[in-house]
Protein backbone atom coordinates (compact mmCIF):
# COMPACT_ATOMS: atom_id res chain seq x y z
CA UNK A 1 0.00 0.00 0.00
CA UNK A 2 1.22 3.42 -1.61
CA UNK A 3 1.08 6.18 1.00
CA UNK A 4 -0.26 9.72 0.53
CA UNK A 5 3.28 10.77 0.54
CA UNK A 6 4.97 8.57 -2.48
CA UNK A 7 1.66 8.84 -4.40
CA UNK A 8 2.20 13.05 -4.18
CA UNK A 9 6.46 12.28 -4.83
CA UNK A 10 4.73 10.36 -8.58
CA UNK A 11 2.62 13.16 -9.27
CA UNK A 12 5.15 15.95 -8.83
CA UNK A 13 7.38 14.04 -10.98
CA UNK A 14 4.81 13.00 -13.63
CA UNK A 15 3.75 17.06 -13.84
CA UNK A 16 7.39 18.14 -13.99
CA UNK A 17 7.43 15.45 -17.03
CA UNK A 18 4.01 16.07 -18.61
CA UNK A 19 4.84 20.07 -18.71
CA UNK A 20 8.45 19.78 -19.79
CA UNK A 21 7.10 17.35 -22.79
CA UNK A 22 6.46 20.14 -25.76
CA UNK A 23 5.12 17.87 -28.22
CA UNK A 24 2.66 16.85 -25.30
CA UNK A 25 2.06 20.27 -24.84
CA UNK A 26 1.51 20.72 -28.28
CA UNK A 27 -1.07 17.88 -28.14
CA UNK A 28 -3.28 19.33 -25.37
CA UNK A 29 -3.24 22.74 -26.10
CA UNK A 30 -6.74 22.96 -25.73
CA UNK A 31 -7.73 20.69 -23.14
CA UNK A 32 -8.23 22.72 -19.79
CA UNK A 33 -9.93 19.69 -17.49
CA UNK A 34 -9.92 19.07 -13.53
CA UNK A 35 -8.91 15.56 -12.83
CA UNK A 36 -9.48 13.83 -9.89
CA UNK A 37 -7.33 10.61 -8.23
CA UNK A 38 -8.59 8.31 -5.10
CA UNK A 39 -7.13 5.63 -3.79
CA UNK A 40 -9.57 3.10 -3.76
CA UNK A 41 -7.73 1.31 -0.67
CA UNK A 42 -6.59 4.43 1.20
CA UNK A 43 -8.34 7.84 1.85
CA UNK A 44 -5.44 9.74 -0.45
CA UNK A 45 -6.89 11.90 -3.30
CA UNK A 46 -5.70 14.13 -5.60
CA UNK A 47 -7.27 17.13 -7.73
CA UNK A 48 -5.29 17.92 -10.89
CA UNK A 49 -5.75 21.21 -12.85
CA UNK A 50 -4.99 21.12 -16.50
CA UNK A 51 -4.97 24.55 -18.28
CA UNK A 52 -4.46 24.36 -21.67
CA UNK A 53 -2.46 21.25 -21.92
CA UNK A 54 -0.64 22.43 -18.80
CA UNK A 55 -0.58 20.59 -15.27
CA UNK A 56 -0.92 24.59 -13.14
CA UNK A 57 -1.65 22.94 -9.70
CA UNK A 58 -1.69 19.85 -7.59
CA UNK A 59 -4.21 19.48 -4.78
CA UNK A 60 -4.40 16.83 -2.07
CA UNK A 61 -8.23 15.98 -1.27
CA UNK A 62 -10.60 15.70 -4.24
CA UNK A 63 -11.96 19.47 -4.49
CA UNK A 64 -14.58 20.83 -6.99
CA UNK A 65 -16.53 19.02 -9.77
CA UNK A 66 -14.49 17.22 -11.87
CA UNK A 67 -14.13 16.60 -15.86
CA UNK A 68 -12.91 13.00 -15.13
CA UNK A 69 -12.05 10.74 -11.85
CA UNK A 70 -9.33 8.36 -12.20
CA UNK A 71 -9.80 5.58 -9.37
CA UNK A 72 -7.40 2.79 -8.46
CA UNK A 73 -5.02 1.28 -5.60
CA UNK A 74 -2.83 3.28 -4.05
CA UNK A 75 0.17 1.19 -5.62
CA UNK A 76 -0.96 1.77 -8.93
CA UNK A 77 -1.30 5.02 -8.87
CA UNK A 78 2.17 5.56 -7.81
CA UNK A 79 3.52 2.98 -10.29
CA UNK A 80 1.50 4.93 -13.11
CA UNK A 81 2.73 8.67 -12.05
CA UNK A 82 6.13 6.95 -11.76
CA UNK A 83 5.67 5.09 -15.37
CA UNK A 84 6.16 1.52 -13.77
CA UNK A 85 2.99 0.15 -15.40
CA UNK A 86 0.72 0.49 -19.11
CA UNK A 87 -2.71 1.68 -17.19
CA UNK A 88 -4.54 1.21 -20.43
CA UNK A 89 -3.70 -2.47 -20.18
CA UNK A 90 -4.79 -1.66 -15.79
CA UNK A 91 -8.09 0.04 -17.78
CA UNK A 92 -8.81 -3.12 -19.64
CA UNK A 93 -8.76 -5.36 -17.11
CA UNK A 94 -11.23 -2.76 -14.37
CA UNK A 95 -8.22 -2.25 -11.82
CA UNK A 96 -8.33 1.00 -13.32
CA UNK A 97 -11.94 2.66 -13.11
CA UNK A 98 -12.65 6.16 -14.88
CA UNK A 99 -15.49 8.16 -14.84
CA UNK A 100 -15.89 10.86 -17.25
CA UNK A 101 -15.38 11.03 -21.52
CA UNK A 102 -13.67 8.68 -23.11
CA UNK A 103 -12.07 11.40 -25.46
CA UNK A 104 -10.89 12.59 -22.26
CA UNK A 105 -9.64 8.99 -21.03
CA UNK A 106 -8.04 8.51 -23.94
CA UNK A 107 -5.95 11.78 -23.28
CA UNK A 108 -4.89 11.11 -20.08
CA UNK A 109 -3.63 7.66 -21.49
CA UNK A 110 -1.47 9.64 -24.28
CA UNK A 111 -0.16 12.21 -21.07
CA UNK A 112 1.11 8.71 -19.53
CA UNK A 113 2.38 6.88 -23.00
CA UNK A 114 4.24 10.17 -24.97
CA UNK A 115 6.38 11.07 -21.38
CA UNK A 116 7.68 7.63 -20.95
CA UNK A 117 8.16 6.97 -24.74
CA UNK A 118 9.72 10.65 -25.47
CA UNK B 1 -17.43 9.72 -6.24
CA UNK B 2 -17.71 12.98 -7.10
CA UNK B 3 -20.49 14.26 -9.53
CA UNK B 4 -19.14 14.92 -13.35
CA UNK B 5 -19.05 18.56 -14.58
CA UNK B 6 -20.17 17.62 -17.69
CA UNK B 7 -22.42 14.35 -17.94
CA UNK B 8 -24.60 12.84 -20.50
CA UNK B 9 -28.35 13.09 -19.63
CA UNK B 10 -31.14 10.30 -21.43
CA UNK B 11 -31.80 12.46 -24.32
CA UNK B 12 -28.18 12.58 -25.28
CA UNK B 13 -27.47 8.86 -24.99
CA UNK B 14 -31.00 8.24 -26.96
CA UNK B 15 -29.47 10.09 -29.53
CA UNK B 16 -26.12 8.96 -29.56
CA UNK B 17 -28.03 5.37 -29.48
CA UNK B 18 -30.27 6.03 -32.44
CA UNK B 19 -27.81 8.26 -34.34
CA UNK B 20 -24.67 5.34 -34.10
CA UNK B 21 -27.73 3.32 -35.53
CA UNK B 22 -29.49 5.50 -38.26
CA UNK B 23 -26.97 5.26 -40.85
CA UNK B 24 -27.89 5.52 -44.76
CA UNK B 25 -27.49 1.71 -44.78
CA UNK B 26 -30.69 1.89 -43.34
CA UNK B 27 -32.82 3.18 -46.33
CA UNK B 28 -30.67 0.45 -47.95
CA UNK B 29 -31.09 -2.43 -45.32
CA UNK B 30 -35.61 -1.63 -45.51
CA UNK B 31 -35.58 -1.98 -49.28
CA UNK B 32 -33.49 -4.88 -48.95
CA UNK B 33 -36.48 -6.64 -47.27
CA UNK B 34 -38.72 -5.64 -50.15
CA UNK B 35 -35.88 -8.15 -52.10
CA UNK B 36 -37.16 -11.32 -49.77
CA UNK B 37 -40.77 -10.41 -48.49
CA UNK B 38 -43.71 -8.68 -49.91
CA UNK B 39 -44.17 -4.78 -48.91
CA UNK B 40 -47.03 -5.29 -46.56
CA UNK B 41 -45.64 -7.82 -44.22
CA UNK B 42 -42.17 -5.85 -44.52
CA UNK B 43 -43.20 -3.67 -42.06
CA UNK B 44 -43.88 -6.62 -40.00
CA UNK B 45 -40.79 -8.18 -40.17
CA UNK B 46 -39.15 -4.87 -39.01
CA UNK B 47 -41.64 -5.29 -36.27
CA UNK B 48 -40.44 -8.93 -35.10
CA UNK B 49 -36.91 -7.82 -35.63
CA UNK B 50 -37.58 -5.22 -33.33
CA UNK B 51 -38.89 -7.14 -30.77
CA UNK B 52 -36.25 -9.75 -31.13
CA UNK B 53 -34.11 -7.12 -30.73
CA UNK B 54 -35.49 -6.67 -27.24
CA UNK B 55 -33.31 -9.26 -25.84
CA UNK B 56 -30.58 -8.15 -27.19
CA UNK B 57 -31.05 -5.19 -25.24
CA UNK B 58 -31.81 -6.89 -22.09
CA UNK B 59 -28.22 -8.52 -22.48
CA UNK B 60 -26.47 -5.04 -23.12
CA UNK B 61 -28.13 -3.52 -20.10
CA UNK B 62 -27.17 -6.43 -17.83
CA UNK B 63 -23.56 -6.49 -19.38
CA UNK B 64 -22.49 -2.67 -19.29
CA UNK B 65 -24.00 -2.33 -15.30
CA UNK B 66 -21.96 -4.83 -14.26
CA UNK B 67 -19.14 -3.80 -16.69
CA UNK B 68 -19.91 0.23 -17.03
CA UNK B 69 -16.82 1.01 -18.79
CA UNK B 70 -15.83 2.09 -22.61
CA UNK B 71 -13.94 -1.96 -22.96
CA UNK B 72 -16.87 -3.54 -21.79
CA UNK B 73 -16.44 -6.15 -24.85
CA UNK B 74 -13.37 -6.64 -23.85
CA UNK B 75 -14.09 -7.18 -20.30
CA UNK B 76 -17.16 -9.64 -20.65
CA UNK B 77 -16.18 -11.76 -23.00
CA UNK B 78 -12.56 -12.37 -21.13
CA UNK B 79 -14.78 -13.11 -18.03
CA UNK B 80 -17.19 -15.61 -19.71
CA UNK B 81 -15.00 -17.35 -22.54
CA UNK B 82 -11.20 -17.84 -23.41
CA UNK B 83 -9.46 -14.61 -24.45
CA UNK B 84 -8.32 -15.91 -27.44
CA UNK B 85 -11.68 -16.77 -28.78
CA UNK B 86 -13.01 -13.17 -27.21
CA UNK B 87 -10.30 -11.52 -29.16
CA UNK B 88 -10.92 -13.04 -32.34
CA UNK B 89 -14.71 -12.48 -31.85
CA UNK B 90 -13.89 -9.03 -30.90
CA UNK B 91 -11.78 -8.27 -34.13
CA UNK B 92 -14.48 -9.93 -36.16
CA UNK B 93 -17.07 -7.81 -35.11
CA UNK B 94 -15.39 -4.53 -35.69
CA UNK B 95 -15.16 -5.48 -39.41
CA UNK B 96 -19.28 -4.15 -39.09
CA UNK B 97 -18.01 -0.37 -38.37
CA UNK B 98 -15.55 -0.92 -41.58
CA UNK B 99 -19.07 -2.23 -43.69
CA UNK B 100 -20.99 0.40 -42.16
CA UNK B 101 -18.15 3.69 -43.28
CA UNK B 102 -17.99 1.60 -46.68
CA UNK B 103 -21.82 1.45 -47.42
CA UNK B 104 -22.49 4.78 -46.70
CA UNK B 105 -19.69 5.86 -48.70
CA UNK B 106 -21.36 3.89 -51.36
CA UNK B 107 -25.13 5.41 -50.60
CA UNK B 108 -24.13 8.90 -50.01
CA UNK B 109 -22.05 8.59 -53.21
CA UNK B 110 -24.43 7.15 -55.58
CA UNK B 111 -27.04 9.82 -54.41
CA UNK B 112 -24.83 12.34 -55.18
CA UNK B 113 -24.42 11.32 -58.43
CA UNK B 114 -27.62 10.78 -58.76
CA UNK B 115 -28.85 14.31 -57.56
CA UNK B 116 -26.15 16.04 -59.96
CA UNK B 117 -27.09 13.29 -62.78
CA UNK B 118 -23.55 12.34 -62.96
CA UNK B 119 -22.96 8.90 -65.18
CA UNK B 120 -22.19 5.89 -62.51
CA UNK B 121 -18.13 5.87 -62.85
CA UNK B 122 -18.29 9.00 -60.99
CA UNK B 123 -19.52 7.10 -58.18
CA UNK B 124 -15.88 6.18 -57.61
CA UNK B 125 -14.80 9.47 -57.09
CA UNK B 126 -17.31 10.77 -55.03
CA UNK B 127 -16.51 7.39 -52.70
CA UNK B 128 -13.14 8.41 -52.40
CA UNK B 129 -13.36 12.04 -51.87
CA UNK B 130 -15.89 11.43 -49.32
CA UNK B 131 -13.51 8.93 -47.48
CA UNK B 132 -10.78 11.55 -48.01
CA UNK B 133 -12.67 14.07 -46.56
CA UNK B 134 -13.68 11.98 -43.58
CA UNK B 135 -9.96 10.90 -43.13
CA UNK B 136 -8.66 14.52 -43.52
CA UNK B 137 -11.20 15.46 -41.05
CA UNK B 138 -10.44 12.80 -38.10
CA UNK B 139 -6.58 13.37 -38.65
CA UNK B 140 -7.15 16.98 -38.02
CA UNK B 141 -9.25 16.16 -34.53
CA UNK B 142 -12.16 17.59 -36.12
CA UNK B 143 -14.84 16.10 -34.05
CA UNK B 144 -18.42 16.72 -34.43
CA UNK B 145 -19.75 18.36 -30.90
CA UNK B 146 -22.58 16.11 -29.04
CA UNK B 147 -25.00 18.74 -29.74
CA UNK B 148 -24.68 19.35 -33.49
CA UNK B 149 -24.73 15.05 -33.76
CA UNK B 150 -28.17 15.52 -31.43
CA UNK B 151 -29.52 17.57 -33.48
CA UNK B 152 -28.44 16.29 -36.82
CA UNK B 153 -29.91 12.92 -35.21
CA UNK B 154 -33.15 14.47 -34.45
CA UNK B 155 -33.68 16.09 -37.70
CA UNK B 156 -32.69 12.58 -40.17
CA UNK B 157 -35.09 11.07 -37.79
CA UNK B 158 -37.56 12.98 -38.13
CA UNK B 159 -38.02 14.20 -41.62
CA UNK B 160 -37.48 9.98 -42.67
CA UNK B 161 -40.40 9.16 -40.38
CA UNK B 162 -42.37 12.45 -42.11
CA UNK B 163 -41.18 11.23 -45.71
CA UNK B 164 -42.82 7.61 -44.17
CA UNK B 165 -45.60 8.86 -43.23
CA UNK B 166 -46.41 10.75 -46.04
CA UNK B 167 -45.54 8.06 -48.36
CA UNK B 168 -48.05 5.60 -45.71
CA UNK B 169 -51.23 7.51 -47.08
CA UNK B 170 -50.38 8.01 -50.16
CA UNK B 171 -52.12 6.11 -53.00
CA UNK B 172 -50.40 2.93 -53.96
CA UNK B 173 -48.73 3.08 -57.34
CA UNK B 174 -49.31 0.67 -59.69
CA UNK B 175 -45.37 -0.35 -60.32
CA UNK B 176 -45.33 -0.82 -56.53
CA UNK B 177 -48.47 -2.84 -56.82
CA UNK B 178 -47.27 -4.82 -59.56
CA UNK B 179 -43.61 -4.94 -57.59
CA UNK B 180 -45.08 -6.49 -54.72
CA UNK B 181 -47.63 -8.99 -56.67
CA UNK B 182 -43.95 -10.92 -57.34
CA UNK B 183 -43.05 -10.83 -53.97
CA UNK B 184 -42.36 -13.56 -51.54
CA UNK B 185 -45.68 -14.22 -48.65
CA UNK B 186 -43.85 -17.12 -47.14
CA UNK B 187 -42.91 -18.19 -43.94
CA UNK B 188 -39.38 -18.76 -45.26
CA UNK B 189 -39.38 -15.04 -46.96
CA UNK B 190 -40.50 -13.61 -43.73
CA UNK B 191 -38.21 -15.23 -41.35
CA UNK B 192 -35.20 -14.20 -43.94
CA UNK B 193 -36.73 -10.57 -43.33
CA UNK B 194 -36.65 -10.55 -39.45
CA UNK B 195 -33.17 -11.78 -39.99
CA UNK B 196 -31.92 -9.40 -42.38
CA UNK B 197 -33.96 -6.59 -40.04
CA UNK B 198 -31.45 -7.48 -37.69
CA UNK B 199 -28.81 -5.07 -39.18
CA UNK B 200 -31.73 -2.41 -38.90
CA UNK B 201 -30.77 -2.31 -35.25
CA UNK B 202 -27.33 -2.69 -35.57
CA UNK B 203 -24.67 -0.62 -33.59
CA UNK B 204 -27.64 0.38 -31.03
CA UNK B 205 -25.81 -1.05 -28.48
CA UNK B 206 -22.69 0.97 -29.33
CA UNK B 207 -23.35 3.63 -26.65
CA UNK B 208 -22.68 1.22 -24.22
CA UNK B 209 -19.41 2.27 -24.83
CA UNK B 210 -20.29 5.84 -22.70
CA UNK B 211 -21.28 4.38 -19.26
CA UNK B 212 -18.35 6.58 -17.85
CA UNK B 213 -20.16 9.33 -18.81
CA UNK B 214 -23.82 9.77 -18.09
CA UNK B 215 -25.02 11.03 -15.16
CA UNK B 216 -27.26 8.11 -13.63
CA UNK B 217 -26.38 4.27 -14.75
CA UNK B 218 -30.29 3.55 -15.51
CA UNK B 219 -29.87 6.44 -18.90
CA UNK B 220 -28.01 4.05 -20.77
CA UNK B 221 -30.95 0.83 -20.41
CA UNK B 222 -33.74 3.27 -21.03
CA UNK B 223 -31.90 5.34 -23.64
CA UNK B 224 -31.36 2.01 -25.68
CA UNK B 225 -34.89 1.24 -24.97
CA UNK B 226 -36.16 4.78 -26.32
CA UNK B 227 -33.92 4.18 -29.23
CA UNK B 228 -35.22 0.38 -30.44
CA UNK B 229 -38.42 2.16 -30.03
CA UNK B 230 -37.41 4.79 -32.11
CA UNK B 231 -35.74 2.84 -35.06
CA UNK B 232 -38.32 0.06 -34.90
CA UNK B 233 -41.28 2.71 -35.82
CA UNK B 234 -39.54 4.48 -38.16
CA UNK B 235 -37.99 1.45 -40.20
CA UNK B 236 -41.50 0.05 -40.24
CA UNK B 237 -43.16 2.93 -41.44
CA UNK B 238 -40.33 3.46 -44.08
CA UNK B 239 -40.84 -0.33 -44.63
CA UNK B 240 -44.42 0.01 -45.27
CA UNK B 241 -43.94 3.31 -47.44
CA UNK B 242 -41.42 2.26 -50.12
CA UNK B 243 -43.56 -1.11 -50.21
CA UNK B 244 -46.44 1.13 -50.86
CA UNK B 245 -44.67 3.57 -53.76
CA UNK B 246 -41.48 2.41 -55.28
CA UNK B 247 -41.09 0.10 -57.97
CA UNK B 248 -38.96 -2.81 -58.62
CA UNK B 249 -36.51 -0.77 -60.25
CA UNK B 250 -36.56 2.35 -57.70
CA UNK B 251 -36.27 -0.45 -54.54
CA UNK B 252 -32.92 -1.89 -56.19
CA UNK B 253 -31.35 1.10 -56.23
CA UNK B 254 -28.94 2.56 -54.16
CA UNK B 255 -30.99 5.15 -53.14
CA UNK B 256 -34.37 4.05 -52.65
CA UNK B 257 -35.11 7.16 -49.80
CA UNK B 258 -34.21 9.54 -53.08
CA UNK B 259 -37.27 8.39 -55.02
CA UNK B 260 -39.75 7.68 -51.82
CA UNK B 261 -38.89 11.60 -51.09
CA UNK B 262 -39.71 12.18 -55.26
CA UNK B 263 -43.04 10.25 -54.53
CA UNK B 264 -44.42 12.31 -51.74
CA UNK B 265 -43.26 15.63 -52.15
CA UNK B 266 -41.80 15.74 -55.85
CA UNK B 267 -38.32 17.34 -56.23
CA UNK B 268 -38.92 18.95 -53.27
CA UNK B 269 -38.50 15.54 -51.56
CA UNK B 270 -36.23 14.49 -53.74
CA UNK B 271 -33.59 17.23 -52.93
CA UNK B 272 -34.75 16.79 -49.05
CA UNK B 273 -33.59 13.28 -48.85
CA UNK B 274 -30.75 14.27 -50.61
CA UNK B 275 -29.86 16.59 -47.88
CA UNK B 276 -30.66 13.88 -45.43
CA UNK B 277 -28.77 11.32 -46.74
CA UNK B 278 -25.89 13.48 -47.02
CA UNK B 279 -26.46 14.36 -43.06
CA UNK B 280 -26.51 10.68 -42.23
CA UNK B 281 -22.56 10.51 -43.47
CA UNK B 282 -21.68 13.02 -40.54
CA UNK B 283 -22.91 11.00 -38.09
CA UNK B 284 -21.24 7.75 -39.80
CA UNK B 285 -17.99 9.16 -40.68
CA UNK B 286 -17.96 11.01 -37.41
CA UNK B 287 -18.85 8.26 -34.59
CA UNK B 288 -17.66 5.22 -36.90
CA UNK B 289 -14.05 6.56 -37.39
CA UNK B 290 -13.71 7.92 -33.84
CA UNK B 291 -15.21 4.62 -32.31
CA UNK B 292 -12.99 1.65 -34.38
CA UNK B 293 -9.70 3.95 -34.61
CA UNK B 294 -10.47 4.47 -30.41
CA UNK B 295 -11.00 0.82 -30.21
CA UNK B 296 -8.00 -0.17 -32.31
CA UNK B 297 -5.83 2.59 -30.36
CA UNK B 298 -6.47 0.73 -26.75
CA UNK B 299 -6.64 -2.79 -28.13
CA UNK B 300 -2.55 -1.68 -29.42
CA UNK B 301 -2.25 -0.05 -25.98
CA UNK B 302 -3.38 -3.64 -24.20
CA UNK B 303 -0.54 -4.64 -26.10
CA UNK B 304 -2.71 -7.30 -28.61
CA UNK B 305 -2.35 -5.31 -31.86
CA UNK B 306 1.22 -3.57 -33.14
CA UNK B 307 2.33 -0.62 -31.48
CA UNK B 308 2.19 1.33 -34.17
CA UNK B 309 -1.47 0.91 -33.72
CA UNK B 310 -1.17 3.53 -31.19
CA UNK B 311 1.15 6.36 -32.49
CA UNK B 312 -0.47 9.74 -32.06
CA UNK B 313 -0.64 12.34 -34.43
CA UNK B 314 -0.32 16.06 -32.99
CA UNK B 315 -4.11 16.16 -32.98
CA UNK B 316 -3.84 13.39 -30.25
CA UNK B 317 -5.42 10.83 -33.56
CA UNK B 318 -4.09 7.75 -33.88
CA UNK B 319 -3.67 7.80 -37.18
CA UNK B 320 -2.46 4.41 -38.37
CA UNK B 321 -5.93 3.21 -37.54
CA UNK B 322 -7.64 6.27 -39.50
CA UNK B 323 -5.62 5.83 -42.32
CA UNK B 324 -6.14 1.52 -42.17
CA UNK B 325 -9.60 1.72 -41.88
CA UNK B 326 -10.14 4.79 -44.68
CA UNK B 327 -8.31 2.40 -46.78
CA UNK B 328 -10.15 -0.74 -45.86
CA UNK B 329 -13.36 0.96 -46.52
CA UNK B 330 -12.55 2.50 -49.59
CA UNK B 331 -11.49 -0.91 -51.39
CA UNK B 332 -15.06 -2.13 -49.68
CA UNK B 333 -17.34 0.65 -51.21
CA UNK B 334 -15.20 0.53 -54.77
CA UNK B 335 -15.96 -3.24 -54.90
CA UNK B 336 -19.79 -2.45 -53.93
CA UNK B 337 -20.00 0.16 -56.31
CA UNK B 338 -18.18 -2.14 -59.26
CA UNK B 339 -20.27 -5.11 -58.80
CA UNK B 340 -23.44 -3.57 -56.91
CA UNK B 341 -23.57 -6.50 -54.98
CA UNK B 342 -24.84 -4.07 -51.70
CA UNK B 343 -26.79 -7.37 -51.20
CA UNK B 344 -24.01 -9.13 -50.01
CA UNK B 345 -22.73 -6.37 -47.62
CA UNK B 346 -26.41 -6.30 -46.29
CA UNK B 347 -26.25 -9.90 -45.47
CA UNK B 348 -22.62 -9.54 -43.76
CA UNK B 349 -23.38 -6.79 -41.63
CA UNK B 350 -26.90 -8.47 -40.72
CA UNK B 351 -24.85 -11.22 -39.93
CA UNK B 352 -22.35 -10.44 -38.05
CA UNK B 353 -24.77 -8.08 -35.60
CA UNK B 354 -26.50 -11.21 -35.35
CA UNK B 355 -23.27 -12.64 -33.96
CA UNK B 356 -22.21 -10.21 -31.54
CA UNK B 357 -26.15 -10.61 -30.08
CA UNK B 358 -25.92 -14.27 -29.84
CA UNK B 359 -22.24 -14.09 -28.22
CA UNK B 360 -23.62 -10.75 -25.01
CA UNK B 361 -26.32 -13.42 -24.68
CA UNK B 362 -23.85 -16.52 -24.40
CA UNK B 363 -21.62 -14.13 -21.96
CA UNK B 364 -25.03 -13.48 -20.14
CA UNK B 365 -25.72 -16.52 -19.42
CA UNK B 366 -22.22 -17.80 -18.73
CA UNK B 367 -21.31 -14.94 -16.29
CA UNK B 368 -24.54 -15.72 -14.26
CA UNK B 369 -22.62 -19.15 -13.74
CA UNK B 370 -19.39 -17.82 -12.81
CA UNK B 371 -20.03 -14.92 -11.16
CA UNK B 372 -23.39 -15.07 -9.71
CA UNK B 373 -22.90 -12.87 -6.51
CA UNK B 374 -21.54 -9.33 -8.37
CA UNK B 375 -23.80 -6.86 -8.22
CA UNK B 376 -26.41 -6.26 -11.26
CA UNK B 377 -27.73 -2.45 -11.48
CA UNK B 378 -30.00 -4.05 -14.17
CA UNK B 379 -30.86 -7.75 -13.82
CA UNK B 380 -32.97 -9.44 -16.96
CA UNK B 381 -35.63 -12.20 -15.58
CA UNK B 382 -34.79 -15.35 -16.51
CA UNK B 383 -31.19 -14.67 -17.19
CA UNK B 384 -30.33 -18.12 -17.85
CA UNK B 385 -33.20 -19.89 -20.02
CA UNK B 386 -33.01 -16.40 -21.95
CA UNK B 387 -29.27 -15.91 -22.56
CA UNK B 388 -29.48 -19.57 -24.20
CA UNK B 389 -32.40 -19.10 -26.21
CA UNK B 390 -31.31 -15.82 -27.78
CA UNK B 391 -27.71 -17.43 -28.47
CA UNK B 392 -29.42 -19.92 -30.19
CA UNK B 393 -32.03 -17.55 -31.59
CA UNK B 394 -29.62 -15.15 -33.00
CA UNK B 395 -27.21 -17.75 -34.08
CA UNK B 396 -30.00 -19.15 -36.45
CA UNK B 397 -31.11 -15.42 -37.78
CA UNK B 398 -27.44 -14.94 -38.15
CA UNK B 399 -26.93 -18.51 -39.97
CA UNK B 400 -30.24 -17.84 -42.44
CA UNK B 401 -28.58 -13.47 -43.32
CA UNK B 402 -25.45 -15.07 -44.02
CA UNK B 403 -26.76 -17.91 -46.42
CA UNK B 404 -28.82 -15.50 -48.43
CA UNK B 405 -29.11 -13.24 -50.88
CA UNK B 406 -32.53 -11.53 -52.04
CA UNK B 407 -34.33 -14.77 -52.29
CA UNK B 408 -31.64 -16.97 -53.09
CA UNK B 409 -29.37 -19.31 -51.25
CA UNK B 410 -26.51 -17.63 -52.00
CA UNK B 411 -22.86 -18.58 -49.29
CA UNK B 412 -21.21 -15.44 -49.95
CA UNK B 413 -21.88 -13.49 -46.76
CA UNK B 414 -21.19 -16.80 -44.83
CA UNK B 415 -17.68 -16.98 -46.61
CA UNK B 416 -16.94 -13.55 -45.89
CA UNK B 417 -17.71 -13.66 -42.57
CA UNK B 418 -15.50 -16.68 -42.06
CA UNK B 419 -12.97 -15.64 -44.23
CA UNK B 420 -12.25 -12.78 -41.52
CA UNK B 421 -13.12 -14.67 -38.84
CA UNK B 422 -10.17 -16.83 -39.68
CA UNK B 423 -7.91 -13.92 -40.40
CA UNK B 424 -8.44 -12.56 -36.81
CA UNK B 425 -8.34 -16.10 -35.38
CA UNK B 426 -4.91 -17.04 -36.87
CA UNK B 427 -4.09 -13.45 -35.76
CA UNK B 428 -4.57 -14.12 -32.49
CA UNK B 429 -3.16 -17.09 -32.21
CA UNK B 430 0.20 -16.74 -34.23
CA UNK B 431 1.19 -12.67 -33.62
CA UNK B 432 -0.54 -11.63 -30.25
CA UNK B 433 1.57 -14.22 -28.42
CA UNK B 434 4.98 -12.54 -29.96
CA UNK B 435 3.43 -9.46 -29.28
CA UNK B 436 2.36 -9.73 -25.67
CA UNK B 437 5.93 -11.47 -25.30
CA UNK B 438 7.82 -8.77 -26.56
CA UNK B 439 5.68 -6.52 -24.68
CA UNK B 440 6.81 -8.35 -21.53
CA UNK B 441 10.47 -8.47 -22.68
CA UNK B 442 10.31 -5.28 -22.56
CA UNK B 443 8.52 -4.50 -19.22
CA UNK B 444 11.08 -6.87 -17.37
CA UNK B 445 14.22 -5.28 -18.77
CA UNK B 446 12.72 -1.58 -18.47
CA UNK B 447 14.46 -0.29 -14.83
CA UNK B 448 11.59 0.62 -12.06
CA UNK B 449 11.27 4.29 -11.68
CA UNK B 450 9.77 4.41 -9.01
CA UNK B 451 12.06 5.26 -5.80
CA UNK B 452 11.81 2.51 -3.27
CA UNK B 453 10.97 3.68 -0.03
CA UNK B 454 12.27 2.24 3.48
CA UNK B 455 9.28 1.77 5.86
CA UNK B 456 10.43 4.12 9.24
CA UNK B 457 11.22 1.93 12.42
CA UNK B 458 8.48 2.24 15.17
Amino acid sequence: MATTAEIRAGLDDYRQRCNDNARLRKMLRSWTRVVHFTATDTDAAFTVLIDKGEIVDVQERAQGAPDLVISATSEDLADMFWGDLNPAQKYLTGEIAVKGSAEDVMRVDAMASLIWID
Amino acid sequence: MSELRRAMGLRTVVSTSTGLAFAAIEYLAVAGLLSVVAGRLAWLAVLVAGLVVLLAWAFFSELCGIFPTAAAIRRYMQAAMDDRVALTVTLTYMTTIVLVIAADAYIVGSAVADALSQPRWLITVWIAGLLLLATWTNLRGVTVAGRVQDAATTVIVLVTAGIAVLAVTETPTAAAQLADAGRSTSVAGFVQAVALGILLFSAFEWVTTNAEEVREHHHIPRGMLVSLGILASVCALLAYGMGHLLSAEEASTAFPQLALGRHVLGDTGYAVMVVITVLTALNTFNGGFITASRFVYATAREGSLPPSMARLNDNLVPWVPVLVLAGTSLVVSVLVALTGAWQVLLGVGAALESMIFAVAGYCVWALRRRQPHVHRPFRMALAGPLGLLGTVLFGLLGLVASVTVEDELDLRPLGIILGMAALAAVYVLTVVPRLQAAARARAVAAPRRRPVTVPEEA
